[in-house]
């Protein structure tokens, strides 16, 4: 039977059927793109192959568990599970129940996500939980609680875009990362009205040649500036909205001293994007009411990340476009859950329905769902970066659970990753391949994919879609809920853990309500009717396509300017081949290319990293195209080809993130993390760039 | 220095003397450690108003700008936390042996720590006609004057406040300037070419500095008539080389400002007002020209004011002689920031001094930027110190400045040592990784003209007129010392008509067609030709177009233009 599902990669969560071919391939199925607002029928080269993963001969179809010589062998369920509950049992005896860790992923469904918060603080007792998404979505999250008390990626659907005069998208590679998006900027293009900020004239920014928008070709990491220089030309030309920002906002007063300090050209002097260009940009925002502000993660992805993503919300606010139809300001989601995974628990300081487990009030609510006293619910934990340096430290993490991630690929620093997880006395890794993190396990169990198993996920835009099972998982393979429910029961926990994604959505729809996410009004049925549910989602509801439309999050019904400054500018020179780093995709992998690598048309298209280096640059350092470099600072060493361009800034080199081993980009990247959302630094990173070749010749 | 007292110590008294910008800066940084308790604070501003941001004068004076666009501090604000803010009070003279500042009103405020954040002044010219108005230099402020009624009817300006009568008197000389006359440094001057302009009037710049310049093209801008009166060649001849220059006249002529360059203003002419006052007639030259106006500003360049230093018996040189900690030559509990402070190092000028011949670096540069990083490090370290917290590192020293004009449409910056000409040979003694090297281009015809003067890669100087990326590239390259690329040619590129930089052929074969799939020119050619030639069939083949759909146009015209390049052969005998 075919079934009526979404794609297993990013956040756009594309509509496709999924029908099984059980004669001629048994174990896949035939993919065909749906009619759906946000995907029209259409997938990306991602999607259409998404199915070579069902039935890939890589696969992990039986647990695994270490041997002492360091081979894995094959074992059965129970004596995996039982590993497992033992030694994190002894390990919370001996060493207290923060010893035990749960690292989750923004793509695991909304059940799973829950599942795991819950597993987290009631089987394990720990307050060490947190995830990938804090790589992701962090900053922009922090950002939009605090500026609309809330945070939902795009506050309106997708199609609203359509009908946009302007849209300034700032640090995010649509065309690259989720294609069948760039049919929602085809309105602006045709009205010139796309604008894009990039360090490189990306395959977005190129969708503003001929005179369908303009690129801004900023340095990295000066998104910051910019954003204030705009909002300082917008107060100064008189185009602020003051009747919005009396009635809606508070603390424009500040901010429009503060961006008094920012004309035009002391902003030009720290972007590189000329006064003139800011102008006719703010001019443009500013010319009716059709104008939308999107930030991706070149925005958010620094230590300034959720200040930088204020300021895209200032600017929009100031502009008055935030809870009007017609305009708005968003932020685009990157993982196929990224939307669902932060608000049910997965978060280190989060219960469900994005409830704040420090908030009492809060905790008395979950409990009673989860039938236990408050007081065992543990209290905030770390954010990732944090989580991942505590593991072998003294008093530190000894026992990690990871789920749908591969942090050594994925996290900053990962050689300090590496060097951490291997310090512990567990490792267990739930996957359907054999990544480079799963390598280093103690355990591995086999899990689900995505068109073996029911559930929810929410997309980009807050609307909670359905996934639904097309075939049967391999035989020895388990959901991740059944693996929570056998280990929850070994380890005597408090609560009940169904392994019925209905019955547990039901119950995570229980422990929302109420809650900024309430998804109280769902269920599976509901929603197999095909209803358009945008949360929040009382019952009784008809859900809430648009946010804000009234007011926003905060009990006086307004939203916070809050005024931020970049720190002083202190950018060392950039000579003798330092250049600056930035990190992202690529149109045929996602995340870690843990799944796209094993896709053979995929990775033939891409099979490897290549840094991409300007012509002129690559010149000065005797760099020829498809040689072999070296890229490197105090954390290590990148060796991959290069691949010239001019459409990359000459001072900044950009390297996809999806490789691993030598060409793991974040080989590089700092552990710094922003104070307020502990959202690394990935995208203003300092390296040393020479031929390889030279190399060998010096030594 | 006597270190402030740590813990249950009274909090330390910081006077400020001067609410310019920059002093605005320095109270936004002290305010956390003047709420919590450690520091004690007291504001003396000389103007009524709330601070300013005098770089944006130019715009408010034109009408470009509303008058909250120049606002900085929230002074309420700062007033609630606790700092004593006294507007309209001009300090009349320091007693260092005591550690008080007295006030032109009387009375007298006691200090731990004094900062002078007095600014500058407007260069008054020698011209026949303003001899009294040209102040002298170390002249005191009077209290005498201060106290006594506005001083200065500048011409059909609204009315002005006490306090700004008290800040004119900070700079006027025996007499006030004649009606229709101005400088542009405060509010008060900004109100009288606010209504000239509105009026409509005839405006004559005197200088054409960086200031003068972008005062004429936002008067021309604002539809006013205008004319910049220089001596020499070329306009901002201290930023600009001839080229670059040379190129601003006529930029700045096409924008609808009549431009006078070799001319030596000599004598002011005056003729009777409707109230029967003398006022602004002409500017007359050395060469007899006579430059007609209704109002006169003088735009020839500021000098520190430093005659409450003087007269404490402070180090003065261009500017209050502070060392790298901002801290006065003189005396340890005294500090200069912004305009007025000349940060050199004691050991280097004391020669100098002795001599009674001060030159030296460190003159102050009339940029708000090094000004507002000195009010932020003083804060930083004062508070640090209040609270027995680890100091903040020294500020490194000011790279050259980089200056560019603000006006729409006109792109001029220039940055560094732009004095060497294309051939000039260097002295001998450079390796030849390290030598000098310049790069020129001009296209006068268009508007575009550009010097880079690097060493090692890394930009000394520069020069760029209508190249709006370059010159924005190279101010970004120039600030944090970074190297060019190596291929200059570059830099001229971000700035061609047509881009993309590479100009690259849409239907090349290897050129992407769907971006979704990732699908290119001649994929689509081939599966075309594999098929029956449609659309369907490309997409079916290849995927190309089942993303957003927005290729199937492209695809439609490559399979068109595919099925004409296959016709032709057989067109060709009839085609010879």
């Amino acid at each position: 039977m075919p079934a009526d599902t979404h794609c297993p990669y990013c956040a756009l969560q594309c509509a496709m059927t999924l029908t099984p071919e059980p004669i001629t391939r048994p174990g896949s199925a035939s993919v065909a793109g749906r009619d759906f607002p946000t995907n029209r029928g259409g997938l990306c080269k991602k999607g259409w192959t998404s199915v070579e993963l069902l039935d890939s001969p890589e696969r992990i179809t039986r647990p695994l568990v270490r041997q002492g010589d360091g081979t894995f062998a094959e074992v059965s369920w129970p004596d995996a599970l039982d590993l497992v509950a033992t030694t994190v049992a002894s390990s919370r005896a001996r060493f207290g129940a923060d010893s035990v860790a749960v690292f989750g992923g923004g793509g695991l469904t909304n059940e799973k996500a829950y599942q795991l918060g819950k597993f987290a603080r009631l089987a394990l007792g720990t307050s060490r939980i947190d995830y990938n998404g804090r790589f992701c979505m962090s900053s922009a999250a922090a950002a939009g609680n605090r500026a609309f008390g809330i945070d939902r990626g795009l506050p309106f659907p997708v199609e609203d875009l359509d009908q946009a005069d302007t849209i300034l998208l700032l640090g995010s590679n649509v065309a690259a990362t989720m294609p069948p998006f760039i049919g929602h900027l085809a309105g602006a293009r045709e009205r010139g009205g796309l604008v894009v900020v990039d360090p490189r004239r990306s395959a977005t920014a190129k969708l503003t040649d001929d005179g369908a928008g303009i690129h801004l070709q900023a340095a990295p990491g000066s998104d910051l500036v910019l954003l204030l220089g705009l909002t300082h030309i917008v107060f100064a030309k008189g185009l602020a909205d003051l009747d919005y920002l009396a009635s809606r906002t508070t603390g424009a007063d500040a901010l429009r001293r503060s961006t008094n300090a920012w004309w035009p050209e002391r902003v030009q002097a720290r972007t590189g994007v000329p006064a003139g260009q800011l102008r006719a940009v703010a001019r443009r925002l500013a010319r009716g009411r059709g104008s939308y502000i999107l930030t991706g993660r070149g925005v958010e992805q620094h230590v300034d990340g959720t200040d930088t993503a204020t300021a895209a919300i200032n600017l929009a606010l100031v502009l008055g476009l935030v809870g009007r139809r017609g305009s708005g300001y968003g932020t685009m989601t990157g993982q196929g859950n990224g939307q669902g995974g932060r608000e049910h628990g997965q978060k280190c300081d989060q219960l469900p329905g994005y409830r704040k487990i420090s908030d009492p009030d809060a905790r008395e609510h979950v409990a009673r769902v989860w039938g236990v006293d408050p007081s065992v619910i543990p209290g905030p934990g770390l954010p990732a970066v944090e989580l991942l340096n505590e593991l072998g430290e003294l008093g530190g993490v000894r026992c990690l659970l990871v789920h749908g991630s591969n942090v050594v690929v994925s996290a900053p620093d990962v050689e300090h990753v590496r060097r951490g997880l291997a310090t512990l006395d567990l490792l267990v890794v739930c996957d359907f391949f054999f990544s480079e993190t799963a390598a280093l396990a103690d355990v591995v169990l086999p899990v689900t994919q995505w068109a073996e198993e029911e559930g929810t996920m929410t997309s980009l835009e807050g609307r909670v879609l359905r996934r639904r099972r097309a075939l049967e998982a391999p035989a020895e393979v388990r959901s991740e809920l059944w693996i929570l429910q056998e280990l929850a029961r070994r380890l005597g926990a408090p609560g009940e853990y169904s392994s019925d994604p209905a019955v547990v959505f039901d119950e995570l729809a229980r422990a929302s309500a109420g809650g900024l996410a309430d998804y109280s009004g769902l269920s599976h049925e509901l929603l197999d009717t095909g209803i358009a549910a945008y949360w929040p989602f009382a019952p009784g509801s008809e859900g809430t396509p648009r946010l804000f439309l009234d007011r926003f999050a905060h009990p006086d019904g307004l939203a916070r300017i809050v005024d931020v400054a970049p720190a002083p500018s202190e950018e060392a020179p950039q000579q003798g081949g330092v250049l600056t780093l930035i990190t992202g995709r690529l149109l045929e992998h996602y995340q870690s290319g843990a799944q796209t690598r094993r896709v053979p048309e995929l990775a033939r298209a891409q099979p490897e990293a290549r840094v991409q280096i300007h012509p002129a640059t690559a010149a000065g350092l005797g760099i020829v195209d498809g040689e072999v470099v070296e890229l490197s600072n105090v954390r290590g060493t990148v060796r991959c080809r290069a691949e010239l361009t001019a459409d990359i800034r000459h001072d900044t080199v950009f390297l996809p993130f999806h490789f691993a081993g030598v060409e793991c980009a974040n080989i590089l990247t700092e552990r710094a993390t922003d104070p307020v959302s502990g959202m690394p630094e990935f995208k203003r990173t300092r390296v040393r760039l020479v031929a390889s070749e030279r190399v060998v010749a010096d030594a | 220095m006597r270190e402030h007292e740590g813990a249950g110590a009274p909090p330390m008294h910081v006077v400020l003397v001067g609410f310019g910008p920059v002093g605005a800066r320095f109270v936004e940084e002290l305010l956390d450690a003047v709420r919590s308790g450690v520091v004690r604070l007291t504001v003396l501003g000389a103007e009524a108003h709330d601070p300013y941001n005098r770089v944006l004068l130019a715009e408010y004076a034109v009408g470009r700008a509303e008058r909250e666009r120049l606002d900085l501090l929230d002074t309420a604000a700062a007033v609630r936390a606790g700092v004593d803010v006294r507007l309209g009070e001009i300090a009349a003279a320091i007693d260092r042996e005591r550690q008080e500042v007295r006030l032109a009103s009387g009375g007298s405020v006691r200090y731990d720590r004094l900062v002078l954040a007095t600014g500058a002044r407007a260069n008054v010219p020698t011209l026949v006609g303003l001899e009294g108005a040209r102040r002298e230099r170390g002249a005191a402020p009077d209290r005498g004057r201060v106290t006594g009624a506005g001083s200065a009817d500048t011409g059909g300006g609204p009315d002005i406040s006490r306090g700004a009568a008290a800040a004119a008197v900070l700079d006027s000389g025996r007499s006030p300037l004649p009606p229709g006359v101005v400088v542009l440094r405060d509010l008060a001057d900004a109100e009288v070419v606010r209504s000239a302009i509105h009026d409509s009037r005839r405006v004559v710049v005197l200088g054409a500095g960086v200031l003068g310049m972008e005062l004429a093209l936002a008067v021309a801008e604002q539809g006013a008539e205008v004319v910049v009166v220089h001596h020499g060649d070329i306009p901002m001849a201290r930023n600009l080389d001839r080229g670059g220059g040379r190129l601003l006249s006529r930029a700045a002529r096409s924008a609808g400002v009549a431009v006078v360059a070799h001319a030596r203003a000599e004598t002011l002419l005056l003729r009777d007002g409707r109230k029967g006052e003398r006022r602004f007639d002409a500017l007359g030259c050395a060469d007899g020209k006579v430059i007609p106006g209704d109002l006169l500003v003088l735009s020839c360049g500021v000098g520190a004011r430093t005659e409450l230093a003087e007269g404490a018996g402070l180090a003065v040189a261009a500017g209050i002689l502070v060392d790298e900690e901002l801290r006065s030559w003189t005396d340890p509990d005294v500090f200069a920031i912004g305009d007025c402070a000349q940060v050199a190092d004691p050991a280097a000028g004391a020669d100098g001094v002795r001599s009674g011949v001060i030159r030296m670096p460190g003159a102050p540069s009339g940029l708000i930027g090094p000004g507002w990083r000195q009010a932020d490090w003083l804060a930083r370290t004062f508070a640090s110190e209040a609270t027995a917290l680890e100091r903040p590192p020294l500020l490194p020293p000011e790279r050259p400045a980089v200056v560019m004009l603000k006006a729409e449409g006109v792109d001029v910056v220039s940055g560094g040592d732009i004095s060497a000409e294309l051939w000039d040979e260097e002295p001998a003694g450079h390796a030849d990784s390290c030598r000098r090297e310049i790069t020129q281009w001009a296209d006068p015809a268009r508007g575009s003209y550009l010097k880079l003067i690097t060493r090692g890669g890394v930009v000394e100087g520069f020069v760029s007129v209508g190249l709006a990326r370059a010159g924005a590239e190279l101010t970004l390259l120039f600030e944090r010392g970074s190297e060019v690329p190596s291929d200059r040619s570059v830099l001229l590129r971000l700035d061609a008509a047509g881009e993309p930089v590479t100009a690259s052929d849409p239907l090349a074969p290897d050129a992407t067609v769907c971006w979704c799939n990732g699908v290119s020119v001649q994929s689509v050619v081939d599966a075309g030709a594999a098929g029956d030639g449609s659309v369907a069939c490309v997409s079916a083949a290849t995927r190309a177009g089942t993303g957003c759909g927005g290729c199937k146009g492209r695809i439609a015209e490559i399979l068109a233009s595919a099925a004409l390049v296959a016709a032709r052969p057989l067109a060709a005998p009839f085609a010879g």
